[in-house]
């Protein structure tokens, strides 16, 4: 589980916000769950670049978890805009798990 | 690296308003149903071809079966299109109809009164059925995305129009002459296209995208779905063939092991798909799920004595009986009360709280309802279940009556589960 990022500091304040983002059915952060592909800030512009997938292209709460991501985020950084991209190239993959997140749903 | 183009993939949902109907009106008549069992048990002593029985069976078919599968369906269409639904309003439309159709064709089944009630009940539903077929054909035409689920969605959708056409001239059959012989004759077709072409195959479709998807798991094999599609659909046109064109009974057991094959493969899919689950805790709702596909084989080892029995030149009407409720209290009730739990609860988070995820934190789907309402359910219901079968083919009105306590106590704790979510309101922990 990695997380592509041009800022490492506040990448790792954006993982600790989106902690609370929890797939639904899964009961598992997005970030442990290694649906987090990118994190890019733009300090110029005040926007943050998200890229994100989802376990399946067909999953019927993808908008809201989503939705939760963008929120969590502009709640975390209040002067900066989000924008956010659903990609399933490369496809998310169990590998893309945290060590935590395998512990969790081996439970 | 990552492929932009692809951000508009996301599911559009359809809307919860659509869909809720549907699950409370299959709720109520599931209750409705049992509490008719309850009053009816004599019936069951008897022959299939009774008022009270054909009367239970349509509410357990239509109010029960086809309404929660159309509101799930509804609600799935985009998954299984991976598209949008095409029209709410010829949503909204296929439930009024059928909502004002089902009572007045039990109606007429009860009272035997086959005349304006049931013959308006009979169009009123398949007026609703055209809607829904509609509203799929031109869903799945407007997304362009062909897949092996939606394939099987629609060709469920497409059975279920033919069972229900040939009900409502079985209906007029009993006033009019339409076919050459009476309606009791026709029965077993009318019941197998419903039965196999719309339950069986509908849930097989959706079931096989949802069951890997809910166990999280990494199997997937299409050309084994399209085999079992081969399979169910296969032997569906030959019953139909052999119905017309061969008065041997032998020959009905090829149609038989056709969907008997069918659903050992489908079993496999399902144990393939559990075997490469990712999440290793698997809940209460998806056990009853995967318990229900095992329970597709019951109904069909029914099938086969049935079909020895009429190859004997012998009828025994407690089989018949037991082989139907075996599929519609059984496998199918079995199906619902899983598949209910899994996908109603994420229907409701979704309206509750779709705009507070990743604010604060929110209740699981899984606690939006209780689980120990659902466990005492799933008890009673087993107890309720084999009592039943036991009841019927002792002919014991005493063990009917103590089967049918225990399922009238299954529908009233289901009903309170659904209750319980459909009125939920937004807590933040």
């Amino acid at each position: 589980m990695t997380i592509i990022t041009n800022n490492n500091l506040k990448c790792t304040i954006a993982q600790a916000a989106l902690q609370n983002v929890l797939d639904p059915e899964i009961g598992l952060n997005v970030v442990d769950l290694g649906l987090i592909y990118q994190i890019d800030f733009d300090e110029t512009n005040l926007k943050i670049y998200v890229a994100m997938t989802l376990t399946t292209q067909f999953c019927p709460m993808g908008e809201s978890i989503s939705n939760a991501v963008k929120r969590a985020l502009e709640n975390t950084f209040t002067d900066m805009e989000v924008q956010l991209e659903i990609t399933f190239d490369p496809p998310w993959s169990h590998e893309r798990i945290s060590d935590e997140g395998q512990i969790f749903l081996n439970q | 690296m990552f492929d932009a183009n692809q951000s508009n993939s996301l599911v559009k949902n359809t809307t919860h308003k659509v869909v809720l109907p549907f699950y409370f009106y299959a709720a109520l008549s599931f209750l409705l149903a049992t509490i008719l069992l309850f009053f009816s048990t004599n019936a069951f002593t008897q022959h299939y071809f009774h008022p009270q029985v054909l009367a239970i069976t349509h509410i357990m078919a239509l109010g029960w079966g086809t309404m929660i599968i159309l509101g799930a369906s509804h609600q799935l269409v985009p998954v299984l299109i991976e598209g949008k639904l095409y029209s709410n309003g010829l949503a909204y439309a296929s439930f009024v109809l059928a909502a004002v159709g089902i009572p007045l064709l039990v109606y007429g089944f009860y009272f035997f009164n086959l005349g304006w009630p049931a013959q308006w009940g009979g169009i009123l539903i398949n007026a609703a059925i055209i809607s829904y077929v509609v509203n799929l054909a031109i869903s799945m035409i407007k997304s362009k995305h062909e897949n092996v689920h939606a394939v099987f969605v629609f060709t469920a959708a497409l059975w279920l129009l033919l069972t229900t056409v040939i009900g409502l001239l079985l209906l007029y059959n009993f006033t009019a002459t339409i076919f050459p012989k009476d309606s009791l004759h026709y029965l077993p077709l009318h019941a197998h296209f419903g039965i196999i072409g719309w339950l069986l195959l509908l849930v097989m479709g959706v079931g096989s995208r949802l069951i890997p998807m809910f166990l999280i798991s990494k199997y997937s094999n299409t050309k084994l779905l399209w085999t079992i599609y081969g399979l169910i659909n296969g032997g569906l046109i030959l019953l139909l063939l052999l119905f017309v064109f061969s008065n041997d009974t032998a020959f009905y057991f090829i149609p038989a092991i056709a969907v008997f094959l069918a659903i050992a493969l489908f079993g496999y899919y399902c144990y393939s798909s559990y075997g490469q689950r990712i999440r290793k805790k698997v809940d209460e709702q998806m056990k009853v799920s995967l318990l229900s596909v095992s329970m597709m084989l019951l109904p069909l080892i029914f099938l086969f004595i049935i079909i020895g029995w009429l190859m004997a030149g012998k009828s025994n009407p407690q089989l018949v009986l037991t082989y139907g409720f075996i599929v519609f209290y059984g496998w199918i009730t079995a199906i619902i009360f899983g598949m209910t739990f899994k996908t109603l609860p994420f229907i409701v988070w979704n309206r509750a709280y779709h705009l507070k995820a990743g604010v604060g934190k929110t209740p699981n789907p899984n606690n939006l309802f209780s689980s120990r309402v659902f466990n005492a359910m799933a008890v009673a219901y087993l107890a309720g279940f084999v009592l039943f079968i036991a009841g019927v083919l002792l002919s014991s009105t005493l063990v009917l009556q103590i089967a049918t306590l225990f399922l009238l106590m299954t529908a009233v704790l289901y009903n309170w589960n659904v209750i319980k979510l459909l009125f939920h309101k937004s807590t933040m922990l």
